[in-house]
């Protein structure tokens, strides 16, 4: 929408935005804490130090010109936000307040209550109303038409008639999001099947660093729903069935408040040991009860509501069951610092014309190993619009394109065979056993037995999704067939991430092999890159490429052991 | 675990039958309504249709009718919507077409915001600041409920009004509207009141049934931001309306009698200065109250009505003592507000 709104400013340009839950329904409205910008509202910060904390939080596996572009960038764009109309919570002097947050040394959380992301997402679809940009709301894209790497536009299903259209265009950007979905426990939404990452590697654009995942500690059992982190800092403890605070013998220093992927790494290790909780021994309690009643309801409402309603526990009689679940999607389509999807530091690496990504979707790498609290809704926005502009730089060079009708028979021919299919398998079962699997042997730990047995049991799914059939065959508002769909993206890229992290033989941020329990900077300091097999090939095929190391207006930050 | 019939309200649009279907699907503690229609759909029926992304009450998307009232089914706990073990009834939200089982077409709800230009229209006759906007946290603390708005629909779907007049611009959009009004750094507030007063299906055709507040997922209170729009504009004054002179004659005849004189609220609606001088759209807004009188005059209740005409009730004294307290407490609150604006305008030097 951040991109969309740009193009936008060009009246001679004819665009809109395409998604297939309407964009008020998009699960950045979902972020609660905050977006980040060195403001300074409340403290002495500056970008370099935003810049370093998202370095370090990332591993250092984060190309530095990316996070240089993201964190200087910050300010004027929340800024710009504010002018449009969002709604940001106030300090006493009444500007935009600003509170801590994981990983950050200064607080630069810009936020909106406990629904940050609601705002930002309400107040771009706002502006974008006041512009009268179209909106093709519940259209389904099935398919990115590339011709001689130049992208030609996309075919898209209408939701609501099952009609398969064209739509040529100059310039297409994907802002479609995570991958989440794969793993049993998440955060993520229903729609986050990672579509648009698998319409770019199925138009043979490599997939970059998609074996990282961020786990979060605490997402509700069973739903995994996300408990905000502020529960944590608020002083809530975390223990196992003995009732004991096990964050003692991992990070003794800072508890609970050790970061993200430390948190989440003792929780699952406690949980193996057989000291989980609930009749299932697959979670541990996040007890609240130790902050007071009264600030309970004053600053965690939404965690409260959150566990009554979605769990039917009252945090302030019993604590709560919660376990690691997955969160965020480092890896995405590469592209540059302005939106361009392209390889970098790789000579003769495709770069597709006129195509274009941000967000989530999109790899560019401004979180490398494990991405910072309150980044991903400034990437989007900061990224969004760098992405916007780059295609007002290019677009009018472009020459038009064309869709004809064999450009739409992949598509065609996918709902065509989805329709027809009458094997005995069902979605429903396959796509369980998928996210078992993603969940178990790809999770937090993996290593090299348990992600093997992963990856021969994604192609064994893999094999029965071409045996399924599913029981809506009609036209109007077929959720179903569009269930069928997004399970065969997410087979495609589950594959891709398993590939990854069985290659990847060192532990980085989100990515945690027990095989190999540490950094490995000789071997294993670059991107993974992996292409779709090709004619024999058996699996993806992946390359690496270096970390970008350049920022433009300072040194670059070295490589050190991240600590906390 | 254990077992729980759901009636669900289908509609088949290639064959344009709505039927009834009932399903039993095991519950666990703490299983919701969206849960449970997901069980179905992914075990026993995959025809099911239903909207749903976000699974935790920000995306809006499954707003749906549970035993006859709108709620996100994502948020609503199996074990709260069966009482007693009845069977739990889930239909596709109101006062929307409905598409498919229980997926409605939600554009008419959402083209109520682009009618009511619910967007920031920022000062063009100035650069905005270099940093953000200065606003104090009281003024956002005013106003910042009818922005948690996720568009749901529930509000809409439970709307007596909207159930009965297509053009009513309806609780969200209302409440989003109000969210503009007041927030300084919007240029358009004088326009907005005048538009939200004076077009057909404003803040005065509310009929205050509060089935929106009670409705709505959030913390919107939909109904008390078109009150306080209904204050605002009279204030600002837009008071040449139907609207208004309908306020206006209910409270000037309770005040002065103690009791409403419904043969009089029809004609101080209208507006006696219009009807005297002969306004033409006048007289047919007074021919539009015929069906009814005829009505009432059938079912015998006109001449009570007519009866009741002029006549003072016990105790007027005292409700008319009522309205000069209300009236002296609200000048000191505005009073009392005025002076707080201007002592945080001098501490933030000015806006």
């Amino acid at each position: 929408m951040r991109a969309a709104l740009e193009v936008s400013s060009d009246p001679t340009l004819d665009v809109a935005i395409l998604s297939k839950v309407h964009p008020l329904r998009s699960h950045s409205g979902a972020a609660q804490g905050g977006i980040a910008a060195s403001l300074g509202n409340s403290a002495e910060d500056s970008w370099g130090l935003h810049m370093f904390d998202t370095v370090k939080g990332g591993d250092y596996l984060v190309d530095q010109d990316a996070a240089e572009v993201l964190t200087r960038e910050g300010p004027e764009n929340i800024f710009e936000l504010e002018h449009m109309g969002c709604a940001f919570s106030r300090d006493d002097e009444g500007r935009v307040a600003q509170r801590r947050f994981g990983g950050h040394t200064a607080p630069r959380a810009c936020y909106a209550a406990d629904r940050t992301g609601h705002a930002v997402l309400t107040v771009l679809f706002e502006q974008l109303l006041r512009r009268g940009v179209k909106v093709y709301s519940e259209w389904y894209a099935l398919d990115l038409v590339v011709k001689d790497n130049v992208c030609q536009g996309l075919v898209a299903y209408d939701i609501l008639s099952g009609q398969i259209e064209a739509i040529s265009s100059k310039a297409v950007m994907f802002g479609t999001g995570g991958y989440g979905r794969a793993f049993r426990v998440t955060t993520n939404a229903f729609a986050s099947t990672g579509d648009g990452v698998v319409m770019a590697y199925r138009a043979g654009i490599p997939l970059e660093d998609m074996e990282f995942v961020q786990f979060h500690p605490t997402g509700l059992q069973g739903s995994g729903i996300l408990l905000s982190e502020a529960a944590r800092g608020e002083g809530a403890h975390i223990v196992n069935s003995d009732g004991f605070r096990f964050m003692e013998n991992y990070a003794p220093g800072r508890m609970e408040l050790a970061p993200r992927d430390i948190v989440a790494r003792a929780e699952q290790s406690e949980i193996e040991a057989g000291r989980g909780v609930t009749s299932l021994r697959d979670s541990v309690f996040m007890d609240l009860r130790p902050i007071g009643e009264e600030r309970i309801r004053y600053a965690l409402p939404s965690v409260l509501h959150l566990a009554r309603d979605f769990a039917g526990i009252d945090p302030l009689q019993a604590p709560v069951p919660i376990q690691p679940t997955a969160h965020y999607s480092m890896g995405g389509i590469p592209c540059d610092i302005n939106g361009q999807v392209r390889v970098k530091d790789l000579d003769g690496a495709p770069q597709v014309t006129g195509f274009f990504a941000a967000g989530e979707a999109s790899c560019v790498s401004v979180h490398g190993a494990n991405r910072l609290g309150t980044n991903s809704l400034l990437e989007a926005v900061v990224f969004g619009r760098r992405a916007g502009r780059g295609i007002l730089d290019v677009v009018h060079d472009l020459e038009p394109t064309n869709i004809d009708e064999g450009d739409m028979a992949n598509a065609v021919g996918e709902v065509d065979k989805f329709m027809r299919a009458k094997g005995p398998e069902k979605v429903g079962k396959i796509r369980a056993e998928l996210r078992d699997t993603m969940m178990d042997k790809c999770g937090v730990f993996r290593d090299d037995a348990e992600l093997r047995e992963a990856l021969s049991e994604v192609k064994d799914y893999q094999e029965r999704f071409r045996n399924i059939s599913i029981d809506d065959h009609g036209s109007t508002f077929n959720t179903d067939l569009l269930d069928a769909i997004e399970l065969g993206h997410m087979l495609e890229y589950s594959e891709v991430i398993v590939t990854g992290a069985l290659a990847r033989q060192e532990s980085r941020g989100g990515h945690a092999r027990r095989d190999f329990p540490t950094r490995d900077d000789d071997n294993w300091f670059r991107h993974t890159l992996a292409y779709r097999p090709q004619g024999g090939e058996d699996g993806p095929r992946l390359e690496y490429c270096a970390v970008n190391m350049e920022p433009k207006f300072r040194e670059p930050f070295p490589l050190q052991e991240r600590t906390y | 675990m254990a077992q729980q019939e759901f009636i669900i309200q289908r509609y088949d649009p290639d064959t344009d039958e709505s039927y009834e279907e009932s399903f039993n699907v095991d519950v666990q503690p703490g299983q919701t309504v969206l849960d449970s229609l997901n069980a179905i759909k992914w075990e026993q029926d995959g025809t099911l249709s239903f909207r749903m992304s976000c699974r935790h009450a920000i995306c809006g998307s499954c707003a749906m009718k549970v035993n006859g009232q709108s709620m996100l089914t994502c948020q609503t706990q199996v074990d709260a919507a069966a009482e007693r073990g009845d069977p739990v009834r889930v239909g596709p939200m109101g006062n929307q077409k409905v598409i498919k089982d229980l997926v409605v077409d939600v554009g008419k709800f959402l083209h109520q915001f682009e009618r009511a230009e619910t967007w920031l229209e920022p000062y063009e006759d100035q650069e905005p600041p270099e940093k953000e906007y200065r606003q104090k946290v009281e003024e956002f603390d005013h106003w910042s409920h009818a922005s948690t708005c996720i568009h749901c629909g529930a509000c809409y779907s439970d709307c007596t009004v909207a159930a009965v007049d297509e053009n009513f611009l309806g609780p969200a959009a209302l409440a989003k509207a109000y969210r503009f009004v007041m927030d300084s750094r919007d240029s358009k507030r004088e326009e907005r009141l005048q538009y939200l007063s004076e077009t057909e299906g404003g803040i005065w055709d509310c009929t205050r049934c509060y089935m929106c507040v009670q409705a709505c997922p959030k913390d919107v209170l939909p109904m008390d931001a078109i009150m306080e729009l209904r204050t605002l504009a009279i204030e600002a004054g837009h008071t040449n309306n139907h609207g208004v002179r309908h306020h206006k004659g209910f409270t000037s005849g309770v005040r002065k009698r103690g009791r409403l004189d419904e043969m009089m609220l029809p004609v101080q609606s209208v507006g006696i200065g219009r009807l005297l001088t002969g306004n033409i759209s006048a007289h047919k807004e007074m021919m539009d109250y015929t069906p009814g009188a005829i009505r009432l005059l059938k079912s015998r209740k006109l001449f009570a009505i007519a009866q009741r005409h002029g006549a003072n009730a016990e105790g007027r004294e005292q409700i008319q003592r009522i309205f000069d307290e209300v009236e002296a407490e609200k000048h000191h609150h505005d009073v009392d507000a005025d002076a707080f604006g201007a002592e945080f305008q001098t501490a933030i030097g000015g806006h």
